[in-house]
């Protein structure tokens, strides 16, 4: 398929530059680090957040990260979508006869950024050993709801902040409020903080739907069996994000020369 | 002398200039300090055993981090310099007569401050504003207030030290992520930007009090909001002046190093 030979090309392209792509690959990994060492370090002088005890926050801690840095590593392309409108570029795409989106998707694909989802994977892997849950069927099928959830939601998300750039033409500092700041509150179980955030969060970016309505289900705070599908309200969010996108492209004019 | 201030006039000026850039930077350090605070108010409501620092102590510590931040942060890297070096136009700047090392350590100093001439007081004015528990508390000894002022001359002197080392590797490394990355990383969470230095662990702790990263950000905010012994603050003061001079002098020395065997890059 199309995708894996450019990421095959692009991986071939990383590698070339050895001893760069090592440096940046163990810089990615103190870059997480600093993540993990936070909650790790909160956890030692706190013993709880509302309830949820370290595991529970590294799990949710893991899934979001896990999705995060899949979409960085696989759309990346995305991330960078505003350097491919200020150059001109995208123009190359619209005049190849293949999906827009994928196109998109194919124009960069970040290697060294696999090392965060290697830890990321690393993290859920030490937190399911140690976490304190009687795994049956509908709580694995939950978990994995959760995982594919979490990477459909940071997908549509780079999508909304790529078509953004079709109106403003250079991505605004802004948008890593969008990013960044929920990545970083999605870190913790939403139910912790005050009701306006977990209505933000359930109604507008459906975080609460990838990592704390179904994690209730999971550590058996709820016996509710509908919260084992509602990660996949997320597929819902996807849908409008794609067609805010190719609404964007409808307005696209181009700034190249 | 005059022709270095002329460098940080100019950067400071231009720096001014950047309004839209300013409210957006604003308005990520407000969002910021609140989802921080909130992680924290969360933490203390469900938490009562004894802590390395009060609620409110902490999100002084927050809202004065935030609006500092375009001073103090450390993972920067000046584009400007770095496309020098990376485009050869760096034989440009050896042709003038100014010390290469001085004049990156004006232009730094000049663009810093001048982002947080921008940023500071509207981050500051809105903390204040805020209900309880979010709010910043203002009120403070005169002489504490001077202590502070004076640990935050001595940091944002040790910071541009610091970030001009960084660039002076990149001379030698000619690329500006790999092994500055690294560096900045470590810097980064050792100065207790990401979370407050009496929150690690011991051994982290005795770590970070040895490095110059925590005096640069963990000390004057600490200082502010009273979280420090009294004879603390004057061995940290001491400890930043130790630094900034240490830092100083290798970076003078490894300009000049790298300048005897310069690699001009481009055509």
């Amino acid at each position: 398929m199309l995708y894996f030979k450019y990421f095959k090309i692009h991986t071939k392209c990383e590698l070339e530059y050895k001893m760069s792509f090592i440096m940046s690959f163990i810089s990615q990994f103190f870059v997480f680090f600093g993540y993990y060492f936070t909650i790790i370090s909160l956890f030692s002088k706190f013993s709880n957040i509302k309830g949820f005890t370290v595991y529970e926050v590294l799990l949710t801690f893991g899934i979001i990260q896990f999705g995060f840095a899949f979409c960085e590593t696989f759309f990346r392309g995305l991330d960078k979508f505003d350097d491919l409108i200020v150059y001109g570029n995208f123009d190359r795409l619209l005049l190849r006869p293949r999906n827009i989106l994928m196109q998109a998707f194919c124009e960069q694909i970040s290697l060294i950024k696999l090392s965060r989802l290697l830890q990321s994977i690393i993290v859920l892997i030490i937190t399911l050993i140690n976490i304190d849950i009687t795994f049956s069927i509908d709580k694995i099928i939950t978990l994995i709801f959760m995982l594919i959830s979490s990477v459909l939601i940071f997908l549509s998300i780079f999508i909304l902040t790529a078509s953004y750039c079709f109106f403003t033409v250079k991505g605004l500092e802004v948008r890593n409020i969008l990013t960044d700041g929920s990545k970083h509150m999605a870190q913790y179980p939403i139910g912790i903080f005050k009701k306006g955030f977990v209505t933000f969060f359930t109604f507008i970016i459906p975080f609460g739907f990838v990592n704390y309505y179904p994690l209730l289900y999971l550590l058996g705070k709820s016996d509710n069996k509908l919260l084992i599908i509602s990660p996949l309200i997320t597929v819902i969010y996807l849908i409008p994000s794609i067609a805010i996108f190719y609404k964007g492209i409808k307005k696209y004019s181009s700034t190249g020369s | 002398m005059k022709s270095y201030i002329s460098y940080f006039k100019l950067k400071f000026i231009t720096g001014l200039s950047y309004r839209a850039q300013a409210i957006a930077g604003i308005m990520t350090q407000f969002f910021f300090g609140f989802v921080y605070i909130s992680v924290y108010v969360a933490f203390y409501e469900s938490n009562h055993s004894s802590l390395p620092m009060e609620l409110d102590e902490i999100v002084g510590y927050l809202w004065m981090s935030q609006s500092l931040f375009s001073l103090i942060y450390l993972w920067y890297k000046d584009s400007e310099i770095i496309n020098m070096i990376k485009t050869g136009n760096i034989a440009y700047e050896l042709l003038r007569p100014q010390n290469l090392y001085f004049m990156w350590c004006s232009k730094i100093l000049g663009e810093r401050l001048s982002r947080v001439t921008l940023r500071f007081l509207p981050v500051i004015i809105i903390a204040v504003l805020l209900p309880k528990p979010y709010n910043l508390d203002i009120s403070i000894t005169a002489f504490r207030l001077l202590l502070f002022i004076v640990s935050m001359i001595f940091s944002s002197i040790l910071m541009t030290v610091l970030v001009c080392l960084y660039h002076v590797i990149c001379l030698f490394t000619l690329d500006e992520r790999g092994v500055v990355n690294i560096f900045m990383v470590i810097a980064d969470i050792l100065s207790g930007l990401v979370i407050p230095v009496p929150f690690f662990p011991k051994f982290m702790q005795n770590i970070s009090n040895i490095l110059p990263f925590r005096y640069i950000s963990d000390f004057p905010f600490r200082l502010y909001v009273g979280n420090i012994d009294f004879n603390e603050i004057f061995i940290s003061l001491g400890m930043q002046i130790i630094w900034i001079l240490i830092l100083f002098i290798l970076g003078k020395t490894l300009t000049n190093k790298a300048l005897k065997r310069v690699v001009v890059q481009g055509g």
